[in-house]
């Protein structure tokens, strides 16, 4: 007897069709990237750099696991202060810390410098800045407000029934946080926790100016050390296969870990929140963390604005800007029409075999990094004779789209998902055809991640400098390696001013795109 | 005119129901059932969005079985998640049909005392308010067979008589087949003309 099946999902044969081009478009892409490093590194002698990769990986894997740890107990401290307190501004506050997520590592680094280093505003305390402690220091500024964003809108989503409970059980303050915060944060750590360490295993901008030399330096560093300062391409080639194979066993591990669920509950008003020596330290939590986290942003901006006439005259610096602004323009345009393609179509079916097909290229490049994909391309255009001058501007654009993907993904596939699991059947049952379904139902819904997204690739591509620096070519420059140049020049107020319209210009589309596309979505309703 | 013939259905390899039962053309078909008894799994296979295991769903003489579901005549109010909540009442509604036509849609709102709530979007209007909005788009598909999941449970008294009447009119008039599914005795009163009991996974003609 033949069995009984459901039809709930539209079917889209196009949308599936497209989504399993791209797949495999970006499948071949990153398989080629990998031959070429494959190929380049069988047969070769290497040009005799003393890398020792063992204490490579060794300094790598501390580096990155002090990193999780500290940002993990920063941010839970942070959410927990910004779930009890309430204060005017603290909306502005909140997004401040989301925006950590976007804002360029460099300029972190930059910053730190700014206020920690010799001639920094601080630097009469003496507190070491290069080297492992301004390394870690640096990630947990960035990973512990992103780490922050996220455990306060699970601390946000616990039922109030929960919370009215506790109250009427007068719960301490501790006995409140072990009974009631933590059994609704403690699932998402993990997954978090995977996240951060990824983020730290392979930094590059950070490492690059903080880590102070071959003692302190990520195996991403080093590939570029390798290709581009020893002139040693097995060496690199080597390297970047052991951060491939590394890359990978933490995605395989953390892929077990349960992913980072979001909430669309609302806060209940008004909070129940902690009195005595809990509410003072929650103060003195928030406090610390707005100094590590805005004072060296504000010290890029103050340092900034000194030598804004001279970088304002200088043309490097608009053709720079230029470049930065249409690379990461094209770079999030693409990386949304990839992620669009690809939900879509992973949306439109129900075998489970067909979505890990199209969906896993997406985040296959988690595992293939950016100076590693970025020296593949490079071996790549270089074995077919093209210079890597030509080929710089489009390997960079989609290097960094490609980046942005699994961002663009974790944003979009959910919702929709969502509405052909929820809304299949009346989509269905109205006859509606694959372009009404995404111009009437989907877009509305989708509008306000699109500005997210659209932001958040264009804040990653505009940070960018583990690709752009492999190419380092002289007529294709971006804003962040024209930064590094100044400071290896020792025009450091060059670079700070250069850091400073880079902040301003993140900063201003991660607000200002998100809004209006969200103003958009309203005018289709 | 609608009839199923030894229609079964199961959520594993053994069949769970047997349906087999006739709507004609111009008359309200009532499913009474306990809660739970499959009567929105009887809804899905004649809608198609979900396929038998063996048996025929014919609509008018012609069999259905390998007919997606927008491609089958009917026309079907879902028992929940009902519109799309981002949209106002009268997009919600124009979706019905294949080419936009406000008038139509404004006539159809009007017609269930809606004239005034075109421009609200779902997520603000009441449960009854939203399941009127439904119950108007659906009307005007205009399609031969029109299925109704508890169309009526969240009106108030004096609404629930209007809508009923309404159905059963345009029922009369528009020749269709419907079928309402419900488990209250006072509808199936008001404007059944035939009713059907289910239970243990069949249909009895009551």
């Amino acid at each position: 007897m033949p069995r009984s099946a459901s039809r709930v999902i539209p079917p889209r044969p196009l949308r599936l069709a497209g989504g399993a081009a791209i797949a495999v478009a970006i499948a071949l892409l990153i398989g080629t990237t990998f031959w070429s490093i494959l190929s380049a590194a069988t047969g070769q002698p290497t040009a005799g750099s003393s890398t020792d990769i063992g204490y490579l990986i060794y300094i790598t894997t501390l580096q990155a696991a002090l990193s999780t740890v500290f940002s993990l107990i920063v941010g839970v401290a942070l959410a927990w202060a910004l779930n009890r307190l309430r204060f005017p501004g603290r909306t502005l506050v909140i997004g401040l810390f989301a925006s950590a997520i976007v804002t360029p590592g460099i300029i972190v680094a930059f910053g730190l410098l700014a206020v920690w280093g010799r001639s920094g505003w601080l630097g009469g305390l003496g507190v070491p800045v290069f080297g492992l402690g301004g390394v870690v220091a640096a990630h947990i500024i960035l990973d512990a407000a992103f780490a922050a964003r996220i455990l306060l809108a699970r601390l946000d989503a616990i039922p109030e029934a929960r919370l009215k409970t506790g109250q009427s059980l007068a719960l301490s303050p501790w006995t409140r946080f072990a009974n009631i915060d933590w059994p609704a944060i403690r699932g998402t750590l993990p997954g978090l926790a995977a996240i951060i360490f990824l983020l730290a295993f392979t930094s590059f901008p950070i490492v690059l100016l903080l880590g102070g030399g071959p003692a302190v330096q990520t195996l991403e560093v080093a590939i570029y050390a390798a290709a581009r300062l020893d002139f040693d391409l097995v060496m690199a080639v080597k390297l970047a296969l052991i951060q491939i194979a590394l890359c990978s066993a933490i995605i395989l591990a953390s892929s077990a870990l349960a992913p980072i669920s979001t909430s669309l509950d609302r806060p209940a008003e008004p909070r129940w929140r902690d009195a005595g020596a809990a509410h003072v330290l929650q103060w003195l939590v928030l406090a610390l963390a707005l100094f590590g986290f805005a004072a060296p942003l504000l010290a890029v901006l103050a340092d900034g604005f000194r030598g804004l006439g001279d970088v304002l005259t200088d043309r490097g610096f608009w053709g720079a800007a230029l470049t930065s602004v249409l690379v990461g323009a094209a770079s999030a345009l693409l990386a949304l029409v990839l992620g669009l393609l690809i939900a879509a179509a992973r949306a439109a079916t129900t075998s489970r075999v067909a979505r890990v097909a199209i969906g896993a290229p997406a985040y296959a490049y988690l595992a293939v990094p950016a100076v590693a994909l970025a020296l593949g391309a490079f071996l790549f255009v270089r074995n077919l004779g093209v210079t890597p001058d030509a080929a710089a501007p489009l390997i960079v654009v989609i290097a960094n789209a490609l980046l942005s993907l699994p961002f663009v993904m974790a944003a979009l596939a959910p919702l929709f998902e969502a509405i052909a699991q929820s809304r299949g059947r009346l989509i269905r049952s109205l006859g509606l055809g694959g372009v009404r379904q995404f111009t009437a139902i989907e877009w509305p819904l989708l509008a306000r991640d699109v500005g997210l997204v659209l932001a958040l690739s264009f804040c990653f591509s505009l940070g960018d400098l583990g690709v752009i620096a492999l190419f380092d070519t002289q007529d294709f420059v971006t804003l962040p390696l024209l930064m590094v140049r100044a400071l290896g020049a020792y025009r450091t107020n060059d670079a700070a001013t250069i850091a400073a319209l880079m902040l301003l210009l993140t900063i201003g589309a991660f607000i200002t795109l998100p809004a209006l596309f969200e103003r958009l979505s309203r005018a289709r309703t | 005119m609608l009839a199923l013939d030894a229609v079964t259905f199961g959520y594993g390899s053994k069949p769970t129901y047997d349906f087999t039962m006739e709507a004609v053309a111009g008359e309200v078909t009532a499913i009474r059932g306990a809660s739970g008894s499959g009567k929105s799994t009887l809804l899905d296979l004649i809608a198609g969005f979900l396929e038998p295991a063996s048996g025929t769903i014919r609509i008018d003489g012609n069999t259905v079985n390998h007919l997606p579901p927008e491609q089958r005549p009917v026309s079907i109010l879902f028992q929940s998640e009902t519109l799309f909540e981002h949209l106002t009442a009268a997009r919600n509604v124009a979706l019905g049909l294949p080419h936009p036509d406000p008038a139509r849609v404004a006539a159809a709102l009007a017609e269930l005392n809606l004239g005034d709530l075109g421009n609200q979007r779902a997520a603000t209007l009441s449960g009854g308010q939203k399941q009127r909005v439904a119950l108007a788009r659906t009307l005007l598909r205009d399609k031969p067979v029109l299925l109704l999941d508890e169309p009526f449970s969240a009106l108030d008294d004096e609404t629930r008589a209007a809508t009923r009447t309404l159905v059963q009119s345009l029922t009369r008039k528009q020749k269709w087949a419907t079928v309402l599914v419900t488990h209250h005795a006072d509808d199936i009163g008001a404007i059944a003309d035939r009713v059907y009991r289910l239970e243990s996974g069949r249909l009895e003609t009551l």
